[in-house]
């Protein structure tokens, strides 16, 4: 059944990107050359109006994944272990809402995340007292269980090894890939049983509404990295001619690259958050970076909430990557 | 060697030769010149390592376009046999053990640090007490400009008795260490752990290399070291700043002291 299923779960060391054909790889560098030497400033796009606004990326029909999530975790299931296991969710990979459909299948509790108070107390007891959870459990995103600054990590130190000791029962966890990166880091260890969808290839896009010849979607797979949220809205977007993908401004900086890393890392934040998170930074220095990120593009400004537009994503990964930031595995 | 045996070692100077060597000269000069404007102007547009490669570049061209400019000039002047070579390499010794020996010492010593590179440019180096960053390593100095944006320029002759101290040795990993003095009565499981995290929440700090808390005690108190590495050597001092500045914050939430000399360990350091 499983081999029929688009859609297949794998342990993160057996993931795979999927790989560009050579003339697509020699063209990305080619266009990296080029960006080095263009000192040409691309225009920031116009506001967008509501009917140009990209359907979500969540937007595909689930129950393969669902399915795919089942059969995996079936042997797990049944052995009764009261261990956790992580499933990695790179952004808008749809991971997340993915593990939410399997755990309400599944009739597991969705366990509710510390506020921003608890997380500075460190009040494990109390925090998991009040879930009043019996049986098996999920954890729906990780990286809201801590805040990078100095006193928002302890939280989350003191609850892994709550977790890893099953003091907490059989349960899974899911966290952003880039804050998973980070959380190892903290820990200074790898983690065990740490799994992921595997990358989003020709045939799955196609499963997922994606129409195009085989040799585009790889192409498309590739320059994505296999994640097919991104994938899509790449996709829907170039459908557009008349709109293209965003690029950072010539002007990015060290501030830039702070702001975007913080944003990613957490998912979204609140401006005073990451005002807490870049004390060092003057509220009127961060709010320009954040507008005129806006401005271009590579952020949203939604439900009070600063977040990586969708199609900016790999624009912002490649420009954190060149600066040798922690970047995820994906 | 009279006039007539020194007019012997030259080739006959034609025209069509002088033409020849001054385009050869201005060739080499404009090739150098091109590549010391645009390899630093492309290392400003990357970052950390990507950076550091570009510029190393940079002498290494030079040395290579000069040896090429030489290698075909010389012929054009002189016929290359081993009694020419060993007339001028004599006459050149003597002239260059009275005169210009420190000059030549200073051109020899580049020759050597292009070869063995105890700096590059993108390099943190100290010479004598003056620290900085390599801007340009020239045929006979060094040029390096201090945080405090000052140009110091070091003849390469500092190489043969001086120690030079790389601070990041070629590469984008530069260790930044960060001082606190803090008075002894704290508990310094709880004090490593909060300068542990305070370096963990740094926006600087480069997240693949590794970071330890020490500490030292001191007859005046404990001494914490936070050792770490910024994303990008420039960033060094902003890194500290911003360690120092939160680090203490931290501390002076939980309560924890700070060390205060006493008049007592003052003098006896003074008497010593």
């Amino acid at each position: 059944m499983a081999d029929s299923n688009p859609w297949q779960v794998v342990t993160i060391d057996e993931f795979k990107r999927p790989s560009a054909p050579t003339v697509t790889r020699v063209h990305q560098r080619w266009q990296r050359v080029l960006r080095l030497f263009s000192r040409q400033e691309i225009e920031p796009e116009e506001e967008k109006t509501n009917d140009e606004e990209l359907p979500d990326n969540s937007e595909f029909n689930r129950k393969p994944a669902v399915t795919a999530l089942d059969h995996y975790f079936e042997e797990w299931l049944e052995k009764k272990e009261t261990t956790v296991c992580f499933l990695l969710d790179p952004p808008f990979s749809g991971t997340a809402d993915i593990a939410r459909d399997w755990a309400k299948q599944k009739k597991w509790k969705l366990v509710t995340p510390p506020d921003i108070n608890e997380i500075m107390t460190v009040d494990i007891d109390s925090w998991w007292k009040k879930q009043r959870i019996k049986g098996k459990w999920l954890i729906d995103d990780l990286a809201v269980y801590l805040v990078r600054t100095a006193d928002g990590l302890s939280f989350i130190r003191a609850l892994l090894p709550h977790m890893l000791h099953g003091d907490f029962g059989q349960g899974l966890v899911t966290c952003d890939s880039w804050m998973f990166e980070f959380i190892q880091r903290i820990w200074q260890s790898r983690l065990p049983r740490v799994y992921c969808f595997d990358a989003a290839g020709v045939e799955l896009l196609k499963h997922t509404g994606i129409h195009a010849s085989d040799n585009s979607l790889r192409k498309l797979a590739a320059r994505v990295r296999g994640n097919l949220g991104v994938a899509k809205a790449v996709w829907l977007l170039e459908k557009n001619k008349d709109r293209k993908l965003p690029a950072l401004p010539n002007d990015a900086n060290d501030l830039t690259a702070f702001v975007l890393y913080s944003i990613l890392l957490h998912r979204s934040l609140r401006f005073d958050l990451l005002k807490d998170i870049l004390s060092m930074f003057s509220s009127e220095k961060l709010n320009a970076q954040l507008l005129r990120l806006e401005q271009f593009g590579i952020l949203q400004y939604k439900d009070d909430q600063w977040r990586i537009d969708i199609v900016a994503y790999p624009a912002v990964r490649d420009f954190l990557s060149s600066r040798d930031f922690l970047i995820d595995a994906f | 060697m009279d006039s007539e045996q020194v007019l012997g070692l030259f080739k006959k100077v034609t025209s069509g030769t002088i033409i020849e060597i001054t385009i050869l000269i201005g060739a080499a000069v404009a090739l150098i010149w091109f590549f010391e404007k645009m390899l630093p102007w492309l290392a400003e547009r990357l970052h950390s390592r990507r950076r550091l490669l570009v510029l190393a570049m940079i002498p290494t061209i030079r040395i290579l376009v000069f040896i090429v400019a030489i290698i075909w000039i010389v012929p054009l002047l002189i016929e290359p046999t081993i009694q020419n070579m060993i007339a001028i390499l004599g006459a050149a010794g003597v002239a260059i053990g009275f005169a210009l020996k420190d000059y030549v010492s200073s051109l020899l010593a580049g020759i050597v640090a292009a070869y063995e590179m105890p700096y590059r440019p993108g390099d943190w180096i100290e010479v004598n007490g003056t620290y900085g960053e390599v801007r340009h390593i020239g045929t006979r100095v060094v040029t390096i400009v201090t945080p405090d944006d000052t140009v110091v320029f070091i003849p390469h002759l500092k190489l043969w008795r001086e120690l030079i101290h790389n601070a990041n040795n070629h590469d984008a990993n530069l260790m930044c260490v960060t001082n606190f003095y803090l008075d002894p009565d704290h508990n310094p499981e709880q004090v490593c752990r909060v300068l542990e995290d305070v370096a963990l929440s740094s926006p600087y700090i480069n997240l693949t290399n590794p970071l330890l808390v020490l500490l030292d005690e001191k007859p005046w108190g404990t001494h914490y070291r936070i050792k770490a590495y910024p994303m990008d050597p420039r960033q060094q001092f902003q890194f500290i700043s911003d360690l120092t500045a939160r680090g203490k914050q931290c501390l002076r939430e939980l309560r924890i002291k700070f060390a205060r000399v006493s008049t007592d360990y003052t003098v006896v350091q003074n008497q010593k």
